[in-house]
């Protein structure tokens, strides 16, 4: 088997294909402290690809509660269960088994099936069983003493594909212009090897097409130039699309690699998989550094140090790009901040979205003497 | 990885065992039509051949350990068509592919060229088979109606679907364009509502199998007393399309593969009879 990098735990592996890596490789960037589980993400991914018959429990954008919450059930705990006990790193190298290593005799990687009511109940009931808190808890320290968090999931359009690994039909390709993952339903038989493999679970078996689907990144949008439908209909505003250089060819006014590769604000979801997903988070600044670090890796102390700093308004570049976030349709090649504006370039360097750091506003005094009122706190 | 090597290995094994003067299977002439019920008398008197099977263990994913370990072939050819008859145990009656759970199956393989010495691991580059693959899950569709979201779960509840008029007569519905493009076209719509439980695919290698253009074999699969019994028919030249190197009065091979559902079989999981076994059509008296 040909061995490949994997720069985000800084090790070879073992994959089954020889690799080069896409032209461009999309990326998405998600702020988790600014998520709130609107879901205006997941519905406008599914009216846009997903509301066909056999596609009722299909949801290629999902967010979920963290802890409790898991589309599907458990997901996660399955995951880290299949890895083993000895997933260790060492300063920033992963030396534990990916799941590649954990391969059982006869097959490519560690995977697991999910059963069919495993996909049934996206967010039920996931937050009521967080725990409550004593009435007249004040909550001034970080992390939190209690705490929950929302975690959007869509496909990671990995570097190495745990679905293309495991694809014996070479159904699921992986696109060398832009690094986006499909599977072609035409090739495709619903072996589902592909949803027993990805650690993720992001890819879903229809079974009234009699095919595994899965998230598409929004292709046609993203060749003409335009962020994905979830990333574009945030509410929270904490998506960003673009596309990852691998860490030798790093733009630092590339927004996406200013936030991963300079910054390393943004982390990658469970790196020990060894895949290299490319959906990138800020991770929560209110939930214990344990449950991070197991998430997200061991950059996770400097990433939390950085956004604190940030928000103390000591880190000015990466509190303006972070403005960029939710302001334009279009995908930003590069950026640049001045004077207290954020400009967001194209392909092409050209201009396409310029967004003021700090929005202008009209301070009126509390009490109003010609109409001898008090102003309350309105706009 | 060592599997590729395995692979090169074990194709060398069997290239060579099929030399073993093996038993061959005739497919006898009969005048009056090849009946397609698995149940119908004429299949009595056929003489049958008890195939071995084992494990797929040439290429990932692999089966380590059979749960069908022989299938019961016999054959009967008009000099149109040719006729296999599949017998074989399997407790679990697995009629259904959905989320997890599996269909089962069988297969015929014939090389296009006459010769044991086409890998038996589906072929190589320009060294093409002809796969003939009977699925419960698509005899299912033919015998009971599709398996649509009602019939798996009769009691789902969905309020609305795009294009689609209630009640929603699912497959034909599909054939509303804007239907058809919510379960991925023309091509999936054909593949998911052929009118036979059988569908013709071509391979040159793992990994390959490819559905033929033109699909015109034939099959019925009964479910009884433990037991699958399942016929798969087919004109030895179809027009329009390849065909294998095959017909009354000439010798070839074939080899069998079985899928059981509930052991997770699908795709490469599979088991199958290892060695070309030669197959001798009888020619018209
Ligand atoms: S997240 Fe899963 S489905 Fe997506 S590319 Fe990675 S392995 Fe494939
Ligand atoms: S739209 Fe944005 S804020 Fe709302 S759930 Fe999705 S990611 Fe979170």
């Amino acid at each position: 088997m040909p061995t490949v990098y994997n720069w985000q735990i800084r090790r070879e592996l073992d994959y089954p294909y020889e690799h080069e890596r896409p032209k461009k490789q999309f990326a998405m960037v998600m702020d988790l402290n600014k998520c709130i589980a609107c879901q205006t993400c997941t519905i406008a991914c599914k009216t846009t690809w997903t509301p066909g018959r056999g596609q009722e429990y299909m949801l290629w954008n999902n967010v979920e509660t963290k802890p409790y919450g898991f589309y599907p059930l458990g997901w996660d705990v399955k995951l880290l269960d299949l890895l083993g006990d000895s997933q260790k790193w060492v300063d920033a190298t992963y030396e534990g088994p990916t799941l590649f290593d954990v391969a059982p005799e006869g097959d490519t990687l560690g995977k697991w099936m999910p059963d069919e009511y495993d996909w049934a109940f996206p967010n039920v009931g996931e937050d009521e069983v967080s725990e409550p808190v004593d009435v007249g808890t004040v909550m001034e320290t970080l992390p939190h003493l209690a705490w929950m968090f929302y975690l959007p999931r869509i496909c990671n359009h990995c570097t190495y594909p745990a679905c293309v690994a495991a694809c014996p039909r070479k159904a699921i390709y992986k696109r060398p212009e832009d690094g986006i993952v499909l599977i072609d339903p035409e090739r495709c038989e619903g072996y589902q090897e592909c949803v027993a493999a990805c650690p993720y679970k992001k890819s879903i078996f229809n079974a009234v097409a009699r095919i595994s689907q899965k998230c598409i990144g929004c292709f046609p949008k993203v060749e003409a130039g335009y962020q994905p439908q979830c990333v574009t209909t945030c509410i929270g505003r904490i998506r960003l699309q673009g596309f990852i250089s691998p860490p030798d060819q790093v733009r630092p006014d590339n927004p996406i690699d200013f936030l991963v590769h300079v910054k390393k604000v943004a982390l990658p979801l469970y790196p020990q998989t060894g895949l290299e997903p490319n959906v990138y988070y800020i991770p929560p600044i209110h939930v214990p550094r344990s449950f991070l670090r197991q998430m997200f890796g061991p950059g996770v102390d400097h990433a939390l140090r950085t956004y604190e700093r940030m928000r103390r308004g000591e880190e000015p570049e990466l509190q303006g790009l972070l403005h960029l976030f939710g302001s334009t349709e279009r995908i930003s090649h590069s950026f640049r901040v001045v004077d207290g504006e954020v400009i967001g370039f194209d392909e092409h360097g050209r201009e396409i979205v310029r967004v003021p750091l700090v929005e202008p506003y009209q301070e009126r005094p509390h009490e109003d003497p010609a109409l001898e009122v008090v102003r309350q706190d309105i706009p | 990885m060592a599997s590729r090597t395995l692979a090169l290995a074990l194709a060398a094994v069997f290239a060579g065992s099929s030399a073993l003067a093996q038993e061959a299977l005739k497919a006898a002439y009969r005048a009056d039509g090849l009946p397609l019920d698995p149940r119908a008398d004429v299949w009595q008197e056929v003489p049958s051949m008890t195939v071995t099977l084992e494990g797929q263990t040439v290429t990932e994913p692999m089966v380590m350990e059979a749960s069908i370990t022989e299938v019961q072939v016999q054959a009967l050819t008009d000099g149109r068509d040719i006729a296999f008859r599949l017998v074989w145990q399997d407790t679990t009656e697995d009629r259904f592919q959905v989320v997890g759970r599996f269909s089962d199956a069988v297969a015929v393989m014939v090389p296009y060229r006459p010769s044991d010495e086409v890998p038996i691991t589906m072929g190589a580059p320009g060294d093409r088979v002809l796969i003939l693959h009977w699925a419960a899950f698509r005899q299912e569709n033919l015998d009971n109606g599709y398996a649509d979201v009602t019939k798996l779960h009769p009691n789902a509840v969905y309020d609305w679907y795009p294009h689609a008029k209630k009640p929603y007569r699912y497959p034909e519905d599909w054939r509303n364009q804007y239907a058809l493009a919510y379960i991925g076209g023309e091509k999936l719509f054909r593949k998911n509502t052929l009118n036979t439980p059988v569908r013709e695919v071509v391979a040159e290698g793992f990994g390959t199998s490819t559905w033929k253009d033109v699909q015109r074999a034939e099959g019925k699969g009964v479910y009884a007393d433990g037991s699958w019994q399942v016929v798969i028919r087919r004109r030895f030249v179809e027009e329009n399309t390849s065909n294998p190197d095959w017909g009354p009065g000439k010798r070839t091979f074939f080899t069998v593969a079985v899928w059981d559902g509930s052991a997770g079989d699908r795709g490469g999981r599979k088991t199958l009879g290892y060695a070309w076994i030669p197959l001798e059509v009888e020619a018209a008296p």
